[in-house]
């Protein structure tokens, strides 16, 4: 894959379209490699409160140079929530960048849609470069964009289910009418159906789960590597069309037999 | 004087700086994130921010997660 062919979200240029969570792995080296072995230049983290009887490792001594952080929102409920994380990491030093979720059903780690657009508009006002994680909706997506956010990122599937492209209808249409980045985020269990997610025309994926949780992190995240640069040269390769019925590849005149 | 930091009683000097605050706990790195009385607190403040009797504080940072 050349230079050319960077996945650019709100002016910053990534070599790799494979974001990857920081969640999950058996311990901050695991990770380490794992994030090194991915390629990613973009890594999730989460903001929480210190545990003042325990000294914690820095998450922060274990990430490889050169990967940027998005500090993300999880565990928010409301919009007001999701803001008042991204103002604290941001005050602290980390990036403006937010990958913004907002999700009150802890059953499916469904995002609501109408929080998420509410905390998107205010967090964009506020000089936030805005990463919102949806459900598939087309229409939720055009208004997100509205609002001046610099990706939208669908789920596949539930978070952590590894179901795959449930959803992959709706999330057809988003490609088609995208107007920032579309990024598949959560439920991709296997690096074919993240190969599958760049075939359908999506900028990139986010995996987590599926590579922090595999019996070798490492491996499984050099597989989603070439799973995503693969899907990603079919998609520039141009694809067949399906058909209904068999279309021969050997000549059908001159058969020897007849 | 005294200020609750994440639901705990802590025992500061008078006057402590955010700084101060974050060094008694030990958690100076490079990414300690505070927020005092509900408000964040920029980084380049800690160092010269005052505490006062009685505030509430939220001392946060980035974890793995996804």
């Amino acid at each position: 894959m050349t230079h050319d062919d960077s996945l650019v979200i709100a002016g910053r240029e990534l070599r790799s379209r494979l974001i990857t969570g920081t969640g999950k792995y058996p311990s901050l080296e695991v990770m380490r490699d794992a994030v090194m072995a991915s390629g990613c230049e973009l890594v999730t983290v989460a903001v929480r409160r210190i545990d003042l009887d325990r000294d914690a490792e820095a998450i922060t001594d274990w990430l490889p140079e050169g990967v940027h952080l998005l500090p993300n929102t999880a565990g928010c409920e409301t919009a007001e929530e999701a803001v008042r994380v991204a103002r604290l990491a941001r005050a602290g030093g980390l990036p403006d960048w937010i990958k913004l979720e907002v999700i009150p059903d802890p059953r499916y780690l469904l995002p609501d849609g109408e929080q998420t657009l509410e905390a998107a508009r205010t967090l964009v006002a506020d000089g936030f470069t805005v990463l919102p994680y949806v459900q598939p909706d087309p229409v939720l997506q055009k208004k997100l964009e509205e609002a001046g956010c610099a990706t939208v990122m669908p789920l596949a599937a539930p978070i952590g289910s590894g179901r795959g492209l449930k959803l992959r209808h709706a999330i057809e249409i988003m490609i088609e009418q995208a107007e920032v980045p579309v990024i598949v985020d959560a439920g991709l269990g296997a690096p074919s159906q993240a190969a599958e997610s760049m075939e359908l025309g999506a900028d990139g994926v986010l995996v987590n789960t599926a590579i922090g949780l595999a019996e070798d992190p490492a491996a499984m995240a050099r597989a989603f590597k070439l799973a995503v640069e693969a899907g990603r040269a079919a998609r520039l390769a141009g694809l067949i069309d399906e058909a209904e019925t068999a279309r021969p590849s050997s000549p059908i005149s001159g058969l020897v037999t007849r | 004087m005294n200020v609750v930091v994440n639901s705990r009683r802590v025992e500061l000097p008078t006057a402590a700086t955010v700084a101060v605050l974050l060094e008694q706990l030990g958690v100076a790195g490079p990414y300690a994130l505070v927020e005092r009385n509900g408000e964040p607190v920029e980084r380049d403040r800690y160092g010269d921010l005052e505490l006062a009797d009685g505030d509430t504080l939220i001392v946060a940072r980035p974890v793995a997660g996804g």
